[in-house]
């Protein structure tokens, strides 16, 4: 059974958000099935990191509706993450005045055990194995990439029903984009329901299952990652080329 | 020239324990919720009398007396958040902090003149109080300061237990560190804002009725310690825990060494000096980080 037949994890219903007087989220509908990994890419200041916002959350709904596994979500950011939200938000948003170990354990604040956290905990080191080295060290001392793996492993650590992922690359150098990439592709190999919002198709193109294009606060085309590289007009138009 | 020394020393300390205590109850508020609670002295005051009411009027141990206390002030700081901040948090933000400030210097008139009316004005003698002093080596050292020490020592040890160790203290910093990060993990914020405000309303209670042992009890009781304490929340950078307790006792120790040396009227001026080079030298505090807002 391919994951598109498997019932939706995450289903966005027109959704309209924004800030202030502005709409920057014009009626976006999507679905992520279980086991699925979804990219919605385009370019700065379309609505991108607006659209993972929204689903988490901080910024509130405005029209339209927004469910996790069939349940419609509250608004309120907290309740998404005891529904299994998990967001990794762009600029990796961490405790800075907190350890590393700290900062994975904020993501296992909805735990319901130790076990449990001591679980995830093993799980996140065997995959970011940096961390467990680093578990002692304050997060604002870490480079941008320590910081972007720590952002990664906390939303690992909430053991969430789908992991919302924002730029990840965003600010950091060629090889550590790698890095970073490298680790999103353990957890797309491992079966983790992701929804990712990236500027560069090139980045995902291996790795998502499928592909939204978001201009202007709204979704104008949509299909595999290697359908939209072949497409010279599309990506020239709205992620200049 | 020892025993003097020393003798400065003891007051410094005791004092620098009390404020210490008021210092950490405000810096924890502000911290978390970027809050200024202005009520904060009133709450201290109002710790002292309900000790006293439960000791003198109702006749229960000094044990009960402080409990009594503590319980009291989480009681006010939650009602000063279901009353007040509750609902200042759901109007826009960033207007926030100016009307959390001027509602609660409101609420704090108001409490103040709530315990005149209940209690009167004239000064009570508090009967959480050890008389007596004792020897060590050459120096004479009343049982007072140490109990007040002891006390604050051991408040100071379960608020950084509560705060490092727990899940609640966590949050509570996570919040005060990120407040939508926070929320992200699935953190209630509005609970941990709960929280924080009974939680610094039991410790302004506990200090109340320190303050009130030092001295006397009466309405305007908390003034003098919260105006000192948020000197030293200035001075050490508002929100920073443990600054805020070594600004404290730093700064009660000055004190004591001025008001020996210069005299008892010098001793305030000298930490009016201290905020003052503390703000044009370093405008964010000894230890605290750099801020910028957007406006």
């Amino acid at each position: 059974m391919g994951a598109a037949a498997k019932p939706p994890v995450l289903q966005l219903d027109n959704i309209v958000s924004g800030y202030d007087g502005l709409d920057v989220l014009k009626g976006i509908s999507l679905t992520v099935h279980a086991g699925e990994f979804v990219t919605v890419v385009g370019p700065n200041g379309h609505g991108k990191s607006t659209l993972l916002k929204t689903i988490s959350g901080l910024v509130p709904l405005r029209a339209g509706q927004i469910g996790i596994d069939g349940q419609r979500l509250s608004g309120k950011p907290h309740e998404t993450a005891m529904l299994g939200v998990a967001h990794v938000p762009q600029g990796d948003m961490l405790f800075a005045q907190m350890s590393v170990l700290e900062n994975l354990l904020m993501g296992a604040y909805l735990a319901p055990d130790k076990a449990e956290i001591t679980r995830r905990l093993d799980e996140v080191y065997a995959l970011l194995p940096k961390l467990a080295d680093r578990r002692n060290q304050i997060a604002s001392s870490l480079s941008g990439g320590e910081r972007r793996m720590v952002g990664i492993g906390r939303g690992l650590m909430m053991g969430g029903r789908i992991l919302l992922i924002d730029e990840p690359s965003l600010g950091l150098a060629p090889l550590i984009i790698d890095q970073v990439y490298g680790v999103i592709a353990e957890l797309s190999k491992a079966g983790r329901t992701v929804l990712l919002v990236e500027e560069n198709p090139a980045r995902v193109e291996d790795l998502a299952d499928r592909l939204h294009l978001l201009d202007d606060g709204a979704i104008v085309w949509s299909g595999k990652p290697a359908e939209l590289m072949a497409r010279d007009e599309l990506l020239a138009t709205y992620l200049g080329g | 020239m020892v025993d003097v020394l020393m003798a400065i020393l003891v007051a410094g300390f005791t004092s620098g324990a009390l404020y210490a205590l008021a210092t950490v109850g405000l810096s924890l508020v502000w911290g978390s919720m970027g809050m200024l609670n202005m009520a904060h002295a009133a709450m201290l005051t109002l710790g002292g009398y309900v000790a006293f009411t439960v000791i003198t009027s109702l006749g229960l141990p000094i044990a009960i007396g402080f409990m009594g206390a503590i319980l009291v002030g989480a009681v006010a700081g939650a009602i000063l958040y279901f009353a007040i901040v509750r609902n200042l948090l759901k109007n826009d933000k960033s207007t926030f902090e100016a009307n959390v400030m001027i509602a609660t210097v409101g609420i704090g008139i108001a409490l103040e003149n709530a315990i005149l009316l209940t209690y009167g004005g004239q000064p009570l003698k508090q009967p959480v109080s050890i008389a007596g002093t004792f020897r060590v080596g050459p120096l004479t050292l009343p049982w007072q300061n140490l109990l007040i020490i002891a006390v604050v020592v051991v408040m100071m040890v379960v608020v950084s237990l509560a705060l490092g160790r727990t899940r609640m203290g966590r949050a509570i910093r996570a919040t005060a560190q990120n407040r939508d990060a926070a929320q992200l993990m699935g953190v209630a914020v509005n609970r941990v804002y709960l929280q924080v405000l009974m939680l610094s309303g039991a410790l302004a209670g506990i200090c109340g009725v320190m303050v009130s042992s030092m001295t006397q009890l009466s309405p305007p009781l908390g003034n003098d310690p919260m105006l000192k304490a948020f000197i030293m929340c200035v001075v050490a950078g508002l929100g920073n825990l443990p600054g805020a307790v070594a600004a404290a006792l730093g700064l009660a120790l000055l004190e004591s060494f001025v008001q020996y040396a210069l005299g008892a009227r010098w001793g305030f001026p000298s930490l009016l000096f201290v905020v003052i080079a503390v703000l044009i030298w370093r405008p964010s505090g000894l230890f605290g980080r750099a801020e910028i807002r957007r406006m």
